[in-house]
């Protein structure tokens, strides 16, 4: 697992966004063979979204040819309510890019059949080639999508009941009304996440300390569910400053003096990548 | 900044034409209802020529616009709309020549030009006509679509029921009363006014139908909540057995407004009250402002106590009423002696018929003001209560009541105001719109020579008199008498702005959103919500020049 630490929540997302759009770039994704990217919403990724669209606008990026997945959407909340996901994402992302609608894929937390529309989900990622990075943001208490503590570490897509704390921090969004915030959702589950072969996770602000110490500083552990990250071979989290607080000092200086080195691991991977291309050519 | 550019996506060339008609505004700022800005893209359909909800479209139709507009960051309003316009590029309304064809040929050379002016829906006003008239104009008034131009979306018939004191330049000769109240309207407008909206692929469409009269006249007042019933869509109505008496009742749908009157606050009050929903030029053609009996003006400042309880009207009406006024004397002199001057004002006035603006150069009004004694001219208490019942909802005076006329309790009107620096002044403007800012609507109250182009100059007018045109003031030549207004609505958007201090975006909600409102119509007009019609107009945040206006999805006008 890599740690990236930027000095403030819009320096991380213009290196998230420049780091998306690297990705997609080199992918060279076609129609036939797409870029399938999973994204979450919340405040977090709002500046990663944001210098998205600045590089989109500034023409050095397409998302005609990438397909996205979104984690999570509220169950029984209408689509065009000011608070589901389906309005975050349009409002932040969607509507400001040229990704055709076709593509974007959320769950319908107003299915009649809530189990089957999970499932379906799932099979639409397998689909679509399984999802090549997936972007994540996390909770105070540390899950990942809606997959409160406690989360098995093996879920797939499903019918999930949200946490106290999950319910108190969104009601901000409701009018202060507790009441008013729906309490269930649908999710992608912690094996879904894992399933993708990228996960990049932006954490930002002093209330997410804890819960970041706990996921890298500590063992894998459901009650941290982005703790199973530690697990995966392709693990990129990003924090600002203030994320770090409840972090070794070591941990800390330990990252940072990475990142260069990593830097040029990435240089490297990327010439045999393609020098292996261009063998794989020559045998045709 | 103000360059636009277009971005064909996925068409097959580059006629807008091309791809899945659908066209996105982006980078502009947004005029809302609330008359805020905000940077936000706009998705319109422009075959089918309104705005859609681009979330929905996105998820749930599975589109997006193949065409985009850069606006380099202008406003992008919705259409203005002009309610009160006598007309402009050298036709009036209010001329009829005995030819139809030349009238509507009139009517379609305004529609096609007014679009530069940011105009796209007005309401053709006409002052006071023959009576065998009404019925001949009113009909070649009815809602029409131009190819390219501004709706005409019905009448405003200034006239014939109006207070002769303030009758400005309507025929005196032609001013009448309502002897047999509801009847009366119909014998003089003719069948228009029970008129139902024309039907557009399968839906009823918009019409406006706005009466100006003033309801201190006898038989105005009670007529009003007949006039103001709204009309009931033909599908409701067609199966609306069970109410036997909703059907002996004709709907007309008529927008009443009060003007050319020296109506008491507490006629105006029970006006609104009938249905009355808005003030003719506010100002112009009625009581200047008496603090002790506001008159039409004190409708912006509604007081609680003055709605709610009985017994503060009943107060206000002894002291009015005349002979026992125990407040001192000032309020008794000013209305006697302002009885002569309307006496000996009278008699000059029928010499000199309608030469000038009618808005502007009316008889003086002394304070104390309004001068007829409110039992001789308004229903008695008791027969206006009966009145009001006719409305569906509560009575006036129940406390526990929360509405007349669809209104709830302490509902101010709107009130139109000509803001050309001249018909008001400045100071009158801010402090209108400071009392009553929902309730503001800009008008031109316009005359044939509202032309952006006429360059200033002297020309011929009517009774072998010249008029000079300097900016767009108009005046008689060899006097200073006004003569109407030739003011244009993008002028009169920038005026405001500057006399109230207010931004461009309530400005603008003044002269779309308000309107809209006042004449119930703000589903389809001056606003930019999903299902209204596309009519927009494209505005420099700068200066507030209109750039590009647009009718029905398509571009029919821009600054080039």
């Amino acid at each position: 697992m890599r740690l990236i630490i930027r000095d403030d929540p819009a320096s991380v997302g213009t290196y998230i966004g420049d780091y998306i759009a690297k990705r997609i770039n080199d992918f060279k994704p076609t129609p036939e063979r797409p870029f399938v990217l999973g994204l979450p919403t919340g405040s977090s990724p709002i500046p990663t979204y944001k210098h998205l669209i600045g590089l989109h606008k500034a023409g050095k990026i397409s998302f005609e040819n990438v397909v996205t997945f979104n984690m999570d959407e509220y169950v029984g909340l209408p689509q065009d309510h000011s608070e589901s996901y389906h309005t975050f994402m349009f409002r932040e992302f969607f509507s400001h890019i040229d990704i055709p609608p076709k593509n974007v894929h959320i769950l319908n937390g107003n299915a009649v059949d809530l189990i089957g529309e999970c499932k379906a989900y799932e099979q639409a990622i397998k689909d679509a080639g399984g999802i090549e990075l997936f972007l994540g943001g996390i909770g105070e208490d540390g899950h990942i999508a809606f997959n409160e503590p406690g989360s098995s570490l093996t879920s797939r897509t499903r019918i999930k009941t949200l946490a106290y704390d999950t319910i108190q921090a969104n009601a901000r969004f409701f009018g202060n009304d507790i009441s008013k915030v729906p309490r269930m959702a649908l999710t992608v589950g912690v094996q879904t996440v894992m399933d993708s072969r990228e996960v990049v996770v932006v954490v930002t602000g002093l209330r997410k300390a804890l819960a970041l110490s706990k996921a890298i500083e500590e063992g894998v552990n459901h009650l941290w569910t982005l703790s199973a990250l530690q697990l995966h071979p392709w693990a990129l989290i990003v924090a600002d400053e203030d994320a770090t607080n409840e972090l070794h000092v070591k941990t800390v200086k330990y990252f940072k003096s990475i990142e260069r080195v990593q830097e040029e691991v990435e240089r490297n991977h990327e010439e045999v990548r393609r020098n292996s291309e261009g063998r794989q050519g020559n045998t045709w | 900044m103000t360059s636009t550019f277009v971005k064909d996506v996925g068409g097959d060339d580059g006629e807008g034409s091309a791809g899945n008609g659908l066209l996105c505004f982006t980078n502009c700022l947004l005029a809302m209802e609330n008359g805020s800005l905000v940077e936000k893209d706009l998705w319109i359909d422009t075959s089918k020529g309104i705005i859609v909800d681009s979330q929905k479209t996105f998820f749930q139709l599975r589109e997006r616009p193949s065409r985009i507009i850069d606006l380099g960051g202008a406003i992008l309003s919705p259409g203005f709309l002009d309610i009160q316009i006598n007309g402009a590029y050298g036709f009036d309304f209010s001329i009829y020549t005995g030819n139809d064809e030349e009238y509507v040929s009139g009517l379609t050379r305004i529609a096609n030009r007014i679009v530069e002016t940011g105009v796209t829906s007005l309401v053709p006003t006409i002052i006071t006509q023959e009576q065998s008239l009404y019925p001949k104009l009113l009909s070649l008034l009815r809602p029409r679509k131009t190819k390219g131009g501004a709706n005409l979306l019905g009448w405003h018939a200034e006239g014939p029921f109006l207070q002769l004191a303030k009758r400005g330049a309507h025929e005196p000769t032609l001013i009448r009363s309502a002897p047999k109240e509801i009847e009366s309207f119909a014998e003089t407008y003719g069948p228009e006014l029970s008129a139902t909206p024309p039907v557009v692929n399968g839906k009823e469409d918009v019409y406006v139908k706005i009466i100006t009269a003033a309801p201190e006249i006898p038989g105005i007042l009670s007529s009003i909540p007949a006039l103001t019933r709204p009309l009931l869509s033909s599908s409701s109505s067609t199966s609306s057995a069970s109410s036997t008496s909703s059907s002996e009742k004709k709907e007309y749908g008529v927008t009443f407004s009060i003007g050319h009157s020296i109506a008491s606050s507490d006629i105006a009050a029970e006006a609104v009250k009938s249905g009355a929903r808005l003030i003719t030029h506010l100002f112009n053609a009625m009581p200047q402002l008496h603090h002790r009996d506001p008159s039409i003006i004190g409708l912006l400042g509604v007081s609680p106590a003055f709605n709610s309880s009985p017994s503060a009207l009943t107060k206000i009406k002894t002291s009015t009423s005349g002979s026992m006024t125990p407040r001192g004397t000032g309020l008794k002199e000013g209305k006697k002696s302002g009885i002569e001057v309307v006496k000996k004002k009278l008699s000059i006035a029928s010499g000199t018929p309608g030469v000038v603006s009618e808005a502007i150069s009316e008889l003086p009004t002394p304070p104390g003001s309004p001068l007829l004694n409110p039992r001789t001219t308004a229903p008695s208490r008791a027969a206006s209560i009966s009145n009001i019942d006719l409305v569906e909802g509560p009575v006036f005076g129940d406390a526990k009541s929360g509405s007349w006329g669809g209104e709830e309790e302490g509902w101010r009107p709107y009130y139109g105001l000509i803001v050309d620096g001249i018909h008001s002044h400045p100071n009158s403007v801010r402090l209108a719109y400071m009392a009553h800012k929902d309730g503001c609507v800009l008008i031109t109250d316009a005359m044939a020579f509202m032309d952006p182009h006429l360059p200033d100059g002297v020309y011929p007018w009517r009774d072998g008199k010249n008029l000079v045109r300097r900016g767009y003031k108009l005046f008689i030549e060899g006097s200073d008498t006004l003569a109407g207004s030739a003011v244009s609505m993008d002028s009169c958007i920038q005026n405001f702005a500057r006399f109230t201090g207010c931004g461009l975006g309530e400005a603008i909600k003044c002269a779309t959103y308000n309107p809209a409102r006042c004449l119930r119509i703000e589903n389809k007009k001056g606003t930019l919500r999903p299902g209204a019609d596309a009519d927009l107009t494209v505005i420099d945040p700068v200066g507030g020049d209109v750039l590009s206006v647009w009718v029905d999805g398509r571009e029919v006008w821009s600054r080039e």
